[in-house]
């Protein structure tokens, strides 16, 4: 399991131009934590945190909508998503 | 006995403030308030001449303590005079100088519409001297002191549509005011630490370096030692009766007179003794070089005058105040007497000032010149006239006391300058033939000039015998010495003589070379010019710099309004220019390091 995590970890650090699949490899960390936490809990029976996989994916539902609605900007002021269009700050 | 002296001490004191209340109670009748006023201090003198007498006969001292004034806490002012040996003798002396130089002023200032205002005003200044040679604590001696500083002022200044003589009047004040701390510290030393300001109580206990020196400096001002001399010179802006009265005889030697007061506290004192012996040396030789080279015929016995009181300065510093005050004595007659010749020679040339201009006067004004050079040769300490028996007995003193060889030099030098001067004077003025215009009526057929003249030559030929017989002799004077010391005054005096008579035929043989030489003399040594300008420069540069670098630079550019603009663009400048927006590149860097920790990580702690 925690593999999966790893693998989602370098598809958000390593992209090519898309922003976009750096948002889809973040879904797939929450994910694979969700799954983490569960497991862990149905493994070890701590029944005191049954309810942290379910506040995890409440908060990931917002910033997944943060990361969209930011996508949705960065793609209605360049026409595309990508990368090598942010950079404003580039002297 | 006892009731003469005090009552006629005290008459002779009310004489001098009857004119100045006739003036303020009717001050419409001024036609012959100046006759007046010259005829009261005749009376003044003659009323304090019987006190001199008993006190020459019987030793006769006394202290008058009338009223009390105030008391603050445990401490007590009263108005108290102490008519001990310097004040008895130099009353009666200070008032025959003033009763001439009023007479002569009733001529000198004879066409001058405010002369009665004139009259006054030395009227006022010789009460306040007479109540500072008087004072027997240093509270009344300090309203004197003020006095005094404050009619000269105000009589230095009496052409006052002239710049030169307002600022003359205002570095005399400011000069003054100097010393004035001095003073001021003395009597604050003595407020704490003796608990009074009464010369008796101060005459039984110690007095410290520091008390001491206020003194000095007091001295240093009123007196014009070197360091705040210039405004002696500077104060022949005053009618010539002015520079007479006050600046030859009688306010000038309130300082000396002031340290000769409080010599009980400073015989003790090695170190006080040297201080003012070294500043009085320096003052007479300085001045001395100062005085060759003027060309203005009052700046020349002013100069003369600040070189005589560096000569009392240095008798003092010897431990000899009665020398010091024999001194004082002889010198306000001869002295006096200069400035009378020189103002009778002046108004005679209508109003010429300078001695490139005149000349010849030798035949044509006889009573003047015959007492200028009588003058002049008091001056010098030629023997037998009045100079001599204080002149001559300082230079033996101080050649056979155990001094500094150096000051001792310099008073020598300082003597042979002396007489440089003088006959710097009559060569210029008296001798030769005429450089003035032909235009001006020159004679003295006035009685009002001649009679204070012939007055004082009388004193200058006399006085200095008659008072050095009439007193007791404090002190033991050395009664042998080799012949040169004896005559070594009279030897440099020569020598004097000799080379001034060399440097004033300089100019009949054109020799231009010396000029580059006396420039430092004739420049009064260039004292004024670094003086008079650093201070107030210093004074205003930080004044700007105030205005300017830390309200306005400092203020609104450095920490204000443009200094926060400032910090806060270079910073974000600083920091925008490490934020390239390289994305992946700092994702990838981030990847590699969380790899990197992970493998240390899980290798040191060798858990595969």
């Amino acid at each position: 399991m925690p593999i999966s995590f790893t693998i989602a970890l370098i598809g958000v650090l390593t992209y090519r131009s898309h922003l976009i699949s750096t948002l889809l490899c973040l879904e797939g960390i929450i994910l694979s934590l969700f799954i983490l936490i569960v497991l862990l809990i149905s493994h070890s029976h701590i029944v005191s945190i049954s309810m942290a996989p379910l506040i995890l994916l409440v908060f990931s539902a917002c910033e997944a909508g943060v990361g969209l609605a930011l996508l949705v900007t960065i793609s209605h002021t360049y026409g595309n998503d990508y990368v090598q269009n942010l950079n404003l700050l580039q002297c | 006995m006892n009731f003469t002296l005090n009552s006629m001490i005290l008459l002779s004191i009310i004489m001098l403030v009857s004119p100045l209340l006739y003036n303020m109670l009717m001050p419409h009748k001024t036609t012959y308030f100046p006759t007046y006023c010259k005829n009261m201090i005749m009376m003044a003198f003659m009323t304090s001449l019987p006190p001199m007498i008993i006190f020459m006969l019987y030793g006769q001292e006394s202290v008058i303590t009338n009223w009390h004034w105030f008391s603050i806490t445990t401490f007590n002012i009263s108005m108290s005079f102490k008519l001990d040996f310097f004040s008895i003798i130099f009353i009666p002396i200070a008032l025959y100088d003033a009763w001439s130089i009023l007479e002569f002023s009733l001529w000198y200032m004879h066409s001058d519409i405010f002369i009665h205002k004139f009259f006054k005003y030395l009227v006022s200044f010789l009460l306040t001297m007479i109540i500072l040679v008087s004072a027997n604590n240093l509270f009344q001696l300090f309203i004197g002191w003020e006095g005094v500083g404050i009619m000269s002022f105000l009589l230095i200044g009496w052409w006052y549509g002239r710049t030169d003589a307002n600022t003359a009047a205002l570095q005399a004040i400011i000069y003054n005011r100097i010393g004035d701390i001095g003073f001021m510290l003395t009597m604050a030393w003595l407020m704490l630490n003796s608990n009074s300001w009464e010369l008796q109580n101060i005459f039984s206990t110690n007095m410290d370096f520091i008390a001491l020196l206020g003194l000095i400096i007091a001295a240093t001002g009123k007196s014009a030692q070197f360091g705040l001399h210039p405004w002696l010179p500077s104060a022949m802006e005053g009618p010539t009766p002015v520079s007479a009265l006050l600046h030859s005889s009688t306010m000038v030697v309130a300082g000396i007179f002031l340290l000769i007061r409080f010599h009980p506290m400073m015989e003790n004192n090695q170190m006080i003794l040297t201080t003012i012996l070294c500043l009085g040396a320096m003052t007479t030789l300085f001045t001395a070089i100062c005085a060759i080279t003027q060309n203005d015929i009052k700046k020349i016995v002013a100069f003369s005058t600040s070189s005589q009181l560096g000569l009392m300065m240095v008798t003092v510093g010897l431990n000899q105040p009665h020398l010091a005050f024999l001194h004082i004595c002889t010198h306000a007659f001869f002295k006096a007497m200069l400035f009378l010749c020189s103002g009778s020679i002046i108004h005679s040339l209508n109003d010429e000032q300078d001695i490139r201009k005149m000349g010849g006067l030798f035949l044509i004004l006889p009573i003047t010149s015959s007492a200028l050079m009588t003058g002049s040769l008091a001056l010098v300490g030629t023997p037998f006239l009045a100079g001599f028996y204080s002149k001559d007995s300082i230079i033996e003193a101080i050649n056979t006391s155990y001094t500094n060889s150096w000051a001792l030099m310099m008073t020598l030098i300082a003597t042979s300058l002396t007489a440089i001067y003088s006959l710097r004077i009559i060569y210029y003025a008296l001798l030769g033939n005429p450089r003035f215009s032909s235009i001006s009526p020159i004679n003295e057929n006035n009685p009002n000039l001649i009679n204070p003249i012939m007055r004082l030559a009388m004193g200058s030929i006399f006085a200095g015998f008659l008072v050095t017989m009439s007193i007791p002799p404090m002190t033991s004077i050395t009664m042998t010495m080799p012949d040169m010391i004896k005559l070594s005054a009279l030897l440099i005096t020569l020598a004097g003589l000799a080379i001034g008579m060399e440097l004033n035929s300089f100019t009949n043989k054109l020799m231009n070379s010396m000029k580059h030489t006396t420039n430092f003399s004739n420049m009064l040594g260039y004292f004024t010019y670094f003086t008079h300008r650093i201070y107030p420069l210093m004074n205003l540069y930080s004044g700007q710099r105030i205005a300017t670098m830390l309200i306005d630079m400092n203020w609104y550019e450095k920490t204000g309004p443009k200094g926060q603009t400032n910090i806060h663009s270079s910073m974000s400048s600083l920091l925008t220019s490490t934020q390239k927006g390289l994305i992946k590149v700092y994702f990838m860097s981030f990847l590699i390091s969380i790899t990197l920790a992970l493998m240390f990580a899980s290798m040191s702690t060798n858990n595969f």
